[in-house]
């Protein structure tokens, strides 16, 4: 026990009188389980809690489990109470409490099993507990005084997020099945709503784990809708939220306006999520689908003014700025007409600027401030007019009227601007001034103008140049050959060229190949002079055959070339060295033996083969 | 009256037209405009004066095809320009949001005339290779003015080369038209059960992207697309 403060005696005091008094342990044991709803829906969770009273420090208490019903979440807690009743020792009791939020898996009239405890070898159990579960949802469990209810185990949180849900009724998610841990949820803000009135989307995480990174969201889609952001945070801010006793963390993943184009129940689909759980390499990646939505929308109401249409939803102001109220002829105005307030700002189109024919309004610009504030969007949007005076007067531009349908009072309502007058005076040396008996011309509607504006249509033209249909250029049938026919005349000149070129030096092959065929002929012709008694005959018959065929392979003729000089020519021509010899020797052996007695049969053959040898291979 | 106007005959049937149309008789001068038309008297003229009769009758989406015709065959002209202005404002469809910028090849067409460039093409294309086979044949001495010329013609003729190819390719691929319906509904696929996603009214002037059946898939400005029906717009 710890002292506290300086009132020592007194707690003396009390310390003897306990001691005095023997404390005692209160000897009934007790083990009872108890439902917070005896009829549920199959969606609806539900409190078992079961109870001891002065178990045993070793009791262990085993929690009835069944097929019928899965545990969504578990608690245990433990409180010691101490009472004194008339004098007699003090009387403690510990309780422990188990508490499970369960759901059934099936509807039915189902049993939860007894709980068992097991102390120094003996087992107790509690009571079976009967329950009706009916399909699907039959909402929260009456209000009952006690044990209905988890506290909240986050309600003594010092400093509590600001509640985003502030403006609008608290979401109640449903844990889905399977997925209790970590669950994507798409809610509205409202149910039922008006042709063009603002509904909010939200998605939301709600997680029991920890969240690394949401790395992809699919939205559903909104048909029927016309969309705003509102909300898409950028970094994961999770809050606390308890959703049927489990506590959760929930994150925002986006929040958009919707306003319905059309009436109807529409249909939101599932909005899907690729969410990163764990830290670093435990990280595990999930998918997560939310639940679909359905929206009753229903029509504007009868008896809407003039010129409303169903995006004029909300409350709007209308207000007309004008940068001068009186100009010089040729001076442009800017007239900026204001629509501000909330609603769909970007769908809303503002009544048109009118004005008298001497004032020329162009074509207006647009430009839309959106500033979404408690998830409601407003702004402004304001459509600037430039208006150019065509002659001095006083004009009038007429007043303007928004009308709108206000969904919360439920009424129409028409947001309207004073007319303007513009004054406008002739320029500083302006050679039109105004009729002599006023400054100003008014302008009536009644006054007769002769009008010349430059709207309308221009006249039909009354001359012709008439063109038959034609295709483009290109598409005829000249174009192509046309432009390709050059191409190709030069390609066939090309051809031309290079075919002559082919010719040229197919020639001097050819003459090569005719004086080496003819040199091989008359070399055949000495073969036949070989065995005759002309010695000279043949020998000159080689040496002719041999300066044939070395002027078909050299390029030139060699007769009359000394055989140094076709020697050097045959070197200069890369002829072999022993061609080169073999050549040498058979004119040599020619010019012997046409002038040293023709030799014998067997030198004419030696030469013959020489120069046959010569000949061979030379390409 | 024959099958085929000779000058004449064309000449007094457009003025004829134009009586009508001066008398108020807008059906007899669009018959009139229109059978100039079918008989092979067109051109830029006649697209403008049944445009302009098109306008008076009201048929704002006839308006803008014929305005339209008569810019792509003739050119901008102020009185076309401001006749367009006035259908674009007699439009029920304001297209909003971003507007897509136009491709550049578009563009480009857009602001030169197509068989200009074309012969521009052809000239300078036949005249440069042709001076280039006299070059081949004269003597060294005598080739270089022959050169400088060709090279010049190939200098014109190769960017005009480029631009009638993309004349060509726009031509082939950037399909324009106008709605003709009242009120035609764009849809998210081709089938006529098929969600509509939007709605666009006579005069808008539109792409057409694809075609499937009795349905062409449409672009807006602003990029928005949708399967229409085929019979509700008429290409430019």
């Amino acid at each position: 026990m710890r002292r506290t403060g300086s009132s020592g005696p007194v707690a003396v005091l009390v310390g003897l009188a306990l001691l005095a008094s023997s404390p005692a342990w209160a000897a009934g044991l007790e083990f009872y389980q108890t439902v917070n709803r005896e009829e549920v829906g199959s969606e609806d969770t539900f409190l078992l809690t079961v109870v001891t009273v002065d178990a045993p420090a070793d009791a262990k208490v085993k929690l009835p489990s069944s097929d019928d019903f899965e545990v969504v979440n578990s608690s245990r807690s433990t409180q010691r109470s101490v009472s004194w009743s008339g004098g007699g020792p003090a009387n403690i009791q510990d309780v422990t409490k188990y508490v499970l939020v369960m759901r059934a898996n099936r509807a039915g009239k189902l049993t939860i099993p007894p709980s068992e405890m097991t102390t120094g070898g003996k087992t107790h159990r509690t009571e079976s507990v009967r329950i009706d579960v009916k399909p699907g949802r039959l909402g929260p469990p009456p209000a009952q005084a006690g044990r209905q209810r988890l506290p909240d185990p986050f309600s003594n949180t010092p400093s509590r997020l600001p509640d985003p849900f502030a403006d609008e009724p608290e979401d109640e998610p449903t844990i889905p099945r399977g997925d209790s841990d970590l669950f994507l949820r798409s809610s509205l803000d409202r149910d039922e709503i008006f042709v063009g009135e603002q509904v909010t989307l939200s998605l939301y995480i709600y997680s029991r784990v920890d969240l690394s990174s949401v790395d992809a969201v699919t939205m559903p889609k909104l048909e029927g809708f016309w969309t705003e952001e509102v909300e898409s945070p950028t970094q994961l801010s999770g809050e606390q939220k308890v959703v049927d006793g489990v506590p959760y963390r929930a994150y925002l993943l986006r929040r958009r306006a919707l306003f319905p184009v059309k009436s109807g129940t529409l249909s939101i689909s599932p909005a899907e999520a690729d969410i990163t759980t764990g830290f670093l390499f435990a990280g595990h990646r999930v998918h997560r689908v939310s639940n679909g939505l359905k929206v009753k929308v229903a029509p504007l109401p009868p008896g809407a003014p003039q010129g409303m249409s169903n995006a004029n939803v909300g409350q709007w102001r209308l207000s007309v700025d004008v940068s001068q109220t009186r100009v010089e002829l040729g001076q442009p105005v800017t007239v900026k007409v204001i629509l501000e307030g909330t609603g769909n700002v970007k769908n809303v189109t503002p009544p048109k600027l009118t004005g008298p024919a001497a004032l020329k309004i162009y074509d207006p610009t647009t430009t839309d401030k959106v500033t979404p504030q408690r998830n409601r969007v407003q702004g402004r949007r304001v459509v600037e007019y430039l208006v150019m005076p065509q002659r001095t007067g006083t004009f009038t531009l007429p007043g303007l009227e928004f009308p709108f349908f206000d969904a919360r009072t439920r009424k129409y309502e028409v947001a309207s601007t004073d007319p303007i007058t513009v004054t406008v005076e002739s320029a500083a040396g302006g050679t039109a001034p105004p009729p002599s008996t006023s400054a100003h011309v008014a302008d009536s509607a009644n006054e007769q103008k002769n009008v010349l504006t430059s709207g309308g249509l221009r006249p039909v033209r009354y001359q012709a140049r008439f063109v038959a249909p034609s295709e483009p250029l290109w598409k005829r049938g000249f174009f192509v050959p046309l432009v390709l026919a050059p191409l190709g005349l030069l390609a066939g000149a090309a051809l031309l060229g290079g075919v002559r070129g082919r010719l040229a030096t197919r020639t001097e092959a050819d003459k090569g190949r005719q004086q080496a065929k003819a040199a091989r002929k008359r070399l055949a012709e000495a073969e036949k002079l070989r065995a005759g008694a002309d010695a000279g005959a043949f020998y000159t018959e080689v040496e002719k055959a041999l300066h044939g065929f070395l002027g078909a392979r050299l390029g030139g003729p060699v007769i009359g070339l000394t055989r140094e000089a076709i020697g050097e020519r045959m070197t200069a021509a890369g002829v072999a060295q022993e061609r080169r010899a073999r050549v040498l020797y058979v004119l040599e052996a020619c010019d012997l033996g046409r002038y040293g007695g023709g030799g014998d049969a067997a030198a004419r053959q030696k030469v013959m083969d020489a120069a046959v040898a010569a000949m061979e291979g030379w390409a | 009256m024959s099958e085929y106007y000779s000058p004449e005959e064309a000449q007094d049937v457009f003025l004829k037209a134009n009586e009508a149309y001066a008398r108020e008789d807008y059906a007899a001068a669009q018959a009139g405009y229109e059978k100039l038309l079918s008989h092979g008297h067109g051109g830029a003229d006649v697209l403008y004066n049944l445009g302009t009769t098109h306008l008076a009758r009201g048929d704002l989406g006839r308006a803008v095809l014929s305005l339209e015709q008569a810019r792509k065959q003739g050119g901008r002209a102020p009185d076309l320009e401001a006749n367009l202005a006035v259908a674009r404002a007699r439009q029920v469809d304001k297209v909003v949001g971003a507007t897509a910028e136009e491709e550049f090849l578009p563009r480009v067409t857009a602001a030169t005339e197509g068989s200009v460039v074309a012969w521009t093409f052809l000239g300078t294309w036949v005249g440069a290779l042709l001076l280039l086979l006299v070059w081949r044949w004269l003597t060294p001495g005598r080739r270089t003015g022959v050169g400088v010329v060709a090279a010049l013609l190939f200098a014109v003729a190769v960017p005009s080369g480029v631009l009638l190819a993309a004349h060509a390719w726009v031509d082939e691929t950037v399909h324009e038209a106008v709605v003709l319906s009242p009120t035609l509904v764009a849809r998210e696929l081709p089938q006529p059960s098929a969600r509509s996603i939007f709605e666009v009214h006579a005069g808008l002037k539109v792409r057409l992207l694809e075609e499937t059946g009795r349905f062409v898939r449409i672009r807006l400005p602003n990029g928005l697309e949708g399967w229409a029906e085929r019979e509700g717009v008429a290409e430019i």
